[in-house]
């Protein structure tokens, strides 16, 4: 969909994941690392547990649907092979924390070699204002967003995703704004600056939770596996479920069918079986009731696999899902239904490796992996050869440090 | 001026994960119009209603906070005379956005043949949970389902204890970026070839999507990724630490060598920091209960937000854990002007939200909340569809507009 685009990509971690979305629905996708390959991105776990940088599973993960070259942006050298690049681009993309020059591109050169460019910065707290050249990573974007407070068990620190969620909520959006910012671009003929914020990013995970504070003045307490009053997290035979305890006229037919459930199977106590869901309210009910509700679908979970739970909860319309890990989605039938995953062949490093294809499936497969990501420097010789640079001027650029 | 002023849009759904999307289109000026109807509200607007609760369907806070700037048309989708009225917003719209589960929009009509027919170059973008296609693409969950489906409550939480998800329902917040994303790609790709697009977005595999490093990681190492509470497997010290007050904590990140020997400084260079094992992240790694307690002693003692201004001036990744309240009053957040307040009739004064990004040339914004069920009937029908006053007070009387 983005054929004829040509993005460069300065990005580090945080940036990769946007990079891809524009590489994955076609953009000419160039990830830039420095001269020997970008140490901090290409981290561990490595592939078969082997230190290499070209080994590393996050780097394979995050960047596929780009071509790669190495660039040292701030030596002389380098900088005037930047913004002829960025001559010859529509997107670029940065994640230098500002005020820490030196270390990325100078992104308003690159603008001033070419209006048209398009040129979005991810940063921890966004271009300006008085907190913009404080550093953050995952965990404390997710602290300073607001989700972290509101995640974790009451009795422990807020907890964080083990993944990392602000990245995840900031890429799709970096990417979002490029392509607002290029729709714009046909009107005017000029590009502009991108300027996202994780922390900001990550307010929009609480889906208004701050506004509704600011209406109502009640705090949000941690309750780990509880939601609210009544519990939401289930222990299955083999893991853990999800299934909300609440009534209201969206969850009856749900709690009715639970019931029936646990009766076929001679687990439903006989006031259970006759149980009015229809006036149940998990907000008016008391701590004993739920307690007496809770023990018994407790118990009825606890008999039964995540997966026999799952199936029956298919077959009879209960709002009841399993806390999948990795190993449960590769093999999920209905990802596998839509060919969600695709298996890329690393042949130098001995592997196969499956990868999510796509984020949003169309007729003709518009939006996919093109390619597995890029080995340090892989396509030198193609990108710098557009700018005129054969074989030994690159040698003498290796030898100068620039790429 | 917007991106996307003059650009016409329609949405059919409910919940979170459809208006989200829309809202980055109308916050840079896209005319977002909903049809919806009382026959079968909107589950958001019912969510908290009680029996007490003034102002009926129109006094859902969470309902206006996430849907400012758009307008509401109500249609009986029920009566074949609604159906009909909502074909033509069809035939007036460049974007149609429904995340209803698959086979709804069929029902009346208007699966991508049907809106293709009534307008040969929209986009059609339909999000529902698990996508329009497979054996499970009809199953009836939420986010919260969502959420431990795409495999982000496993994720979340502390390894001797149950899993949780983060705050909120991530399918619900992650997914909507993507609907954006493919949407306006499509609008790109439309400009050069004129054609239109459907695009089949799940929720679940769009969040998937964003954990291909975990995905990759499985399939390649057959490592399966767990719960590690704050920690990080490269880099220690990495936690959230108690602070002075109740329930206040910072979060302090040493994500590489150089944060530590910076962190020391922080801390005043006590000698239990000095022990060379240290300089390096696998010895802090190894030491890492041993660090966590050290530092756990000192922060008690502090404020969160002035501890952080310290650390950060030492550069050294740290920042308090903020709580709503906290975000509202947020200096940094304050800047971008990420709240916006605006009135609501029924509501009073509301904190509306900016998005996360920001463009140069066209600052975009919200001027108006949320709207009630059916506000811009007029509008919408009278304006855009060229009916009488009269026609739609028939329709009213009907109940074709309810």
């Amino acid at each position: 969909m983005l054929d004829g685009l040509r993005v460069l990509d300065f990005s580090d971690e945080s940036g990769f994941l946007a990079g891809k979305v524009l590489g994955d629905l076609g953009a000419d996708v160039v990830k830039v690392e420095p001269p020997g390959g970008d140490r901090r991105g290409r981290r561990a776990p490595y592939l078969h547990g082997e230190v290499d940088p070209e080994r590393s599973l996050a780097w394979l993960a995050l960047n596929t649907s780009k071509r790669g070259i190495t660039l040292a942006p701030a030596s002389r050298t380098g900088h005037d092979l930047a913004r002829r690049l960025a001559e010859r681009a529509d997107v670029v993309l940065d994640t230098t924390v500002p005020g820490m020059a030196g270390e990325g591109p100078s992104v308003d050169a690159l603008c001033e070699a070419n209006p048209r460019l398009v040129a979005c910065s991810i940063t921890p707290f966004g271009r300006t204002g008085p907190r913009a050249h404080w550093r953050a990573g995952d965990l404390v974007a997710v602290a300073m967003g607001g989700n972290l407070h509101a995640t974790g068990d009451p009795d422990r620190p807020p907890v964080r995703c083990s993944m990392p969620t602000a990245f995840y909520h900031a890429a799709p959006e970096a990417a979002l704004g490029i392509l607002m910012a290029l729709y714009q671009r046909e009107d005017t003929g000029r590009g502009q600056r991108v300027d996202v914020s994780l922390q900001e990013t990550q307010l929009q995970s609480l889906l208004s939770a701050p506004g509704q504070f600011a209406l109502h003045g009640r705090a949000m307490t941690r309750s780990g596996a509880r939601l609210g009053r009544t519990r939401e997290i289930w222990a299955a035979r083999d893991g853990q479920v999800s299934f909300g305890l609440r009534g209201g006229p969206a969850r009856v037919a749900n709690l009715v069918a639970t019931v029936e459930w646990m009766a076929e199977r001679g687990q439903a106590p006989d006031w259970l079986r006759a149980y009015d869901w229809q006036s149940f309210s998990h907000l008016s009910v008391s701590d004993e009731e739920i307690a007496r509700l809770e023990e018994a679908f407790g118990a009825f979970f606890a008999t039964q696999t995540m997966r026999e739970l799952y199936d029956e909860a298919l077959a009879r319309r209960i709002l009841l899902a399993p806390c999948n890990d990795a190993r449960e989605l590769l093999a999920h039938p209905q990802l596998r239904s839509r060919e969600f995953f695709v298996t890329l062949d690393y042949p130098e490093l001995g592997a196969s490796i499956e990868h999510p294809d796509f984020f949003a499936r169309t007729a003709d497969r518009a939006i996919s992996v093109r390619r597995r990501a890029p080995r340090i420097g892989e396509h030198n010789a193609e990108i710098y050869g557009e700018l005129g640079l054969g074989p030994d001027d690159l040698v003498k650029l290796g030898a100068e440090g620039a790429i | 001026m917007g991106v996307f002023d003059g650009l016409n849009v329609l949405e059919l759904g409910s919940g979170a994960a459809g208006p989200v999307a829309t809202r980055y289109l109308a916050e840079q000026g896209a005319r977002v119009v909903r049809v919806e109807s009382a026959k079968r509200p909107d589950f958001l607007r019912v969510l908290f209603m009680t029996k007490d609760s003034k102002h009926g369907l129109d006094g859902s806070p969470m309902y206006v906070l996430l849907n400012p700037a758009k307008e509401s048309v109500s249609l009986n989708m029920a009566v074949p005379e609604g159906i009909g009225l909502a074909k033509r917003l069809v035939g007036w719209a460049d974007v149609v956005c429904e995340n209803f589960s698959p086979g709804v929009m069929a029902k009346w009509g208007l699966d991508w043949e049907g809106v293709k027919a009534l307008r040969p170059d929209a986009i059609l973008v339909s999000g529902c949970l698990f996508g329009q296609t497979g054996p499970q693409r009809k199953y009836p969950g939420f986010g919260g389902q969502g959420s431990a489906i795409a495999g982000f409550n496993h994720l979340t939480g502390w390894p001797d204890r149950e899993a949780h998800g983060p705050y909120g329902t991530i399918t619900d917040s992650l997914s909507p970026r993507y609907v954006a994303v493919a949407l306006v790609a499509a609008l790109l790709e439309r400009r050069r070839t004129g054609r239109g697009r459907h695009i089949d977005l799940s929720q679940i595999e769009s969040a998937v999507y964003s954990l291909s490093e975990m995905i990759v990681r499985q399939s390649a190492n057959e490592e399966v990724e767990g719960r590690r509470g704050n920690r990080n497997e490269r880099a220690a010290p990495h936690a959230v630490y108690p602070c002075r007050g109740d329930d206040r904590w910072i979060a302090i990140a040493v994500e590489d060598d150089a944060a530590w020997p910076a962190l020391r400084g922080a801390l005043g260079d006590p000698e239990w920091a000095r022990d060379p094992r240290f300089d390096r992240a696998e010895g802090r790694l190894a030491a890492e209960a041993e660090i966590d307690e050290r530092i756990a002693a000192f922060t008690r003692e502090h404020d969160g937000l002035e501890l952080a201004e310290r650390l950060q001036a030492a550069g050294v990744p740290a920042g308090p854990v903020q709580t709503f309240g906290d975000l509202l009053e947020d200096p940094q957040l304050a800047h971008r002007g990420h709240f916006v307040r605006l009135r609501h009739a029924h509501l009073g004064e509301l904190e509306f939200e900016r998005s996360g990004l920001r463009l140069s040339e066209s600052p975009g914004g919200f001027a108006q909340p949320g709207p009630n069920l059916g506000e811009h009937n007029d509008e919408v029908l009278g304006d855009v569809l060229g009916l009488s006053r009269e026609e739609i007070a028939d329709l009213a009387a009907r109940e074709v507009v309810a």
